[in-house]
């Protein structure tokens, strides 16, 4: 108790030097703080915009891109049948304009998938392999749909009937409706995996039934389309009942409609295939393993997986992420190193004043052990205060960052991807979204108990660094300089 | 009996300066012994020495028969823990904490448990008359109150042997008469060993013997006045 009440009185006695020793590494504590929880911040920010495609980190997809760049060399390593399946899937829309009159009424609709397709069975292939969690298929195919009256003059629209745009109208004569739309197969008992999850509806339910014709849309869609849940869409002349609204992550499956897998496939004429095989590991770490495993399983595969999709965005979070990874560790060193050093130096300069006080206690006896720790105590103490208060600005600096927050836009811009690459995962996007999918996150950072406790154990361990400095200088005291006195 | 104090040839350099230069000196038991001379004349390194503070150049201090020179710093610090108490000339009491506290500090290494620490200090603030001002910090008492204090807490652990440095040297007469009233008390009614440094002839009279040194060397070394008129009574 003795030490203690000495230890105080010193502390109060000096109270303005153990006040700037404290602040000294307050400040670099809080920097800590701040850069961390920024670094939290934008690590959240990144989740939030990539975790509905990713789950935990543990999500992957895959398809069978088409691989339409390396020219037509790469249809040879097809098999005849997928050659056939191919062209049936992705070859020119049946109009059939020709047995058609004039002022005939006609309706055509056709599904194309950029993907190559597989064969169900794959699920549960994969399901079968080390690690995977989970595997869930998927079907998502491009649902184009002509229809009006045969106009007059057929020689306008023929020689525009190439030429459709994304989800609009058409230009030639006002009687033909030319519609595309995307539409995706979601397996109705999977609510966590697959092209879209439960938890991003924003209105409505989940399907309810495999046996009626329900529709989940996406919410732009709907929006688009002024539809809400409780009304009905036409799928190739088949009504189905709006159940829910969905909104869609950024770089992710924003198909306009979902459907029940199985009556998808009915519809298309697809049964028993799949385009996309969305794949859950058990953990992140096996996560490159499964989808090297994959690639085994499925041939000519591409495994779209968290770290794939988080390095194909851009914009203002990934540069902000990319800087911070950069300069904020160093950005803490510095900081950390600086403040230890002032508080170093401030706990030197109050041993050296107190020359005759420490040489007094030596004189008295106290063994060098004890004078130790009664600096690295007071270092100690100031260490913590200062832990303390760089805790105080270091919340006040995050919720500064927070209040101030910046919003930050992350873009998944497919046009930067060749063909087929990891979004190409989700093909409706690119047909049914014309250019760069694009999502703004507000900044908000994250301070978490550990990383208090980390900042003040750091505080500590820092006061005790300079009191450790401050002690050797005490243990070198001769106490024989604590009696010379001036005559 | 071991005398207290033996030192045979003991020489103190820093650097080219010899502060004690190859000096003779035997203190008993019970001796209350002053050491006076000019400034420079080496007192304050003699007493460094007797105190365990420093080691000489060459030369033997012996402590109750113990070679001082020849000891570890560990043990010099318990030597000085457990057998000597100091007194010095700006009393060097710890501002921050009351006189009680001053007190306790040197008792602290003992690890005595609270209450026997407790009592103790209030028996030695009693013993140098101050038994109503331990609660006031230093800066709160008078200087002549503050080198009591001084001298409780150099009592604190039953020293062997007190020294003093220049006792007297921050107070006015009347105050620097009651230390060395206090001292001569403790020295003739208690038999303490003390030897103080002094540069004021009226606090050496008061002392057993008088040792006057120049140049690093004894060149006087007497019974006080008072004492041998004490002693033909």
């Amino acid at each position: 108790m003795v030490y203690l009440s000495y230890m105080f009185s010193e502390l109060r006695r000096r109270r303005g030097r153990t006040a700037l020793t404290a602040l000294g590494l307050a400040v670099g504590i809080a920097l800590v703080i701040a850069v961390s929880s920024l670094t939290a911040g934008l690590n959240n920010a990144q989740a939030s915009v990539l975790k509905p495609l990713t789950g935990v980190g543990t999500d992957m997809s895959v398809t069978r891109p088409i691989q339409v760049s390396s020219s037509s060399k790469s249809f040879q390593n097809l098999t005849p049948a997928e050659r056939t399946q191919l062209r049936k899937e992705a070859g020119p829309g049946q109009v059939g304009f020709g047995n058609l009159k004039a002022g005939a009424k006609f309706t055509r609709t056709s599904f194309q998938s950029t993907e190559l397709t597989f064969a169900s069975s794959k699920i549960a292939a994969v399901s079968k392999q080390n690690d995977v969690a989970n595997a869930v298929g998927g079907l998502t195919l491009n649902l184009t749909s002509v229809s009006g009256t045969v106009p007059k003059q057929t020689s306008t629209s023929t020689s525009t009937r190439g030429a459709p745009s994304a989800g609009g109208g058409f230009n030639g004569p006002r009687s033909i409706d030319f519609t595309s739309v995307s539409v995706s197969g979601v397996d109705p008992s999977s609510t966590t995996l697959g092209a879209i999850t439960s938890d991003e509806l924003t209105a409505g339910t989940w399907f309810t039934s495999t046996t009626k014709r329900q529709a989940i849309l996406n919410v732009s869609y709907a929006t688009q389309k002024n539809k809400q849940v409780g009304d009905t869409i036409k799928l190739d002349g088949k009504t189905y009942t709006v159940v829910g609204i969905v909104k869609s992550p950024v770089g992710g499956s924003s198909s306009n409609v979902y459907v029940d897998l199985a009556q998808l496939q009915k519809l298309a004429g697809d049964t028993g295939q799949i385009n996309t095989l969305y794949v859950r590991a058990t953990s992140a770490a096996a996560v490159s393993t499964v989808s090297k495993e994959i690639t085994k399983t499925i041939s000519g595969a591409s495994v779209t997986t968290a770290q794939s999709l988080a390095s194909e965005m851009t914009g203002t979070l990934s540069t902000a992420k990319s800087l911070t990874s950069k300069l904020g560790f160093v950005l803490e060193i510095v900081a950390l190193l600086s403040s230890i050093m002032v508080a170093s130096l401030l706990t030197l300069t109050s041993v050296s004043k107190r020359f005759r006080e420490l040489g007094t206690l030596k004189a008295l006896g106290w063994p060098q052990r004890a004078i130790v720790r009664q600096i690295a105590g007071e270092s100690l103490f100031q260490g913590l205060l200062g832990g303390i208060a760089g805790v105080v600005l270091g919340l006040g600096a995050a919720a500064l960052i927070t209040a101030f927050g910046p919003t930050l836009k992350a873009t998944f811009d497919p046009a930067t991807q060749s063909t087929g690459g990891p979004v190409g995962a989700f093909p409706g996007a690119r047909q049914a979204v014309s250019s760069a999918v694009s999502t703004t996150v507000k900044l908000a950072a994250h301070v978490s108990p550990t990383l208090i406790a980390a900042a003040v154990a750091l505080a500590v361990v820092a006061g005790l660094a300079s009191g450790a400095v401050g002690a050797l200088r005490a243990a070198r005291l001769r106490p024989a300089d604590a009696l010379r006195h001036i005559d | 009996m071991v005398p207290v104090y033996e030192l045979r040839e003991v020489t103190k350099r820093y650097g080219d300066v010899v502060a004690v230069d190859d000096l003779d000196l035997t203190i008993d038991r019970g001796e209350f012994t002053a050491i006076v001379g000019p400034s420079g004349s080496g007192k304050t390194t003699l007493l460094q020495l007797l105190g365990a503070l420093d080691r000489p150049t060459s030369g033997e201090v012996l402590f109750e028969g113990d070679d001082l020179s020849g000891l570890r710093e560990a043990e010099l610090t318990r030597i000085r823990s457990s057998a000597i108490g100091f007194v010095f000339q700006q009393f060097n009491l710890i501002p921050t904490i009351t006189a009680a506290e001053n007190i306790a500090l040197a008792l602290a290494p003992r690890g005595l448990p609270r209450d026997e620490r407790r009592t103790r200090v209030e028996e030695l603030l009693a013993s140098v008359g101050l038994e109503q001002r331990g609660h006031h910090v230093p800066s709160k008492l008078s200087g002549g109150e503050q080198q009591r204090v001084a001298i409780a807490r150099a009592l604190a652990n039953d020293p062997r042997v007190l020294l003093a440095d220049e006792p007297t040297g921050n107070l006015d007469s009347r105050n620097g008469e009651e230390i060395v009233g206090l001292l001569q008390e403790l020295a003739e009614d208690r038999g303490q060993t003390i030897v103080l440094i002094t540069h004021d002839p009226s606090v050496a009279q008061r002392a057993f013997r008088v040792v006057r040194m120049q140049d690093g060397a004894i060149v006087e070394d007497r019974i006080a006045v008072n004492r041998v008129a004490s002693l033909a009574t």
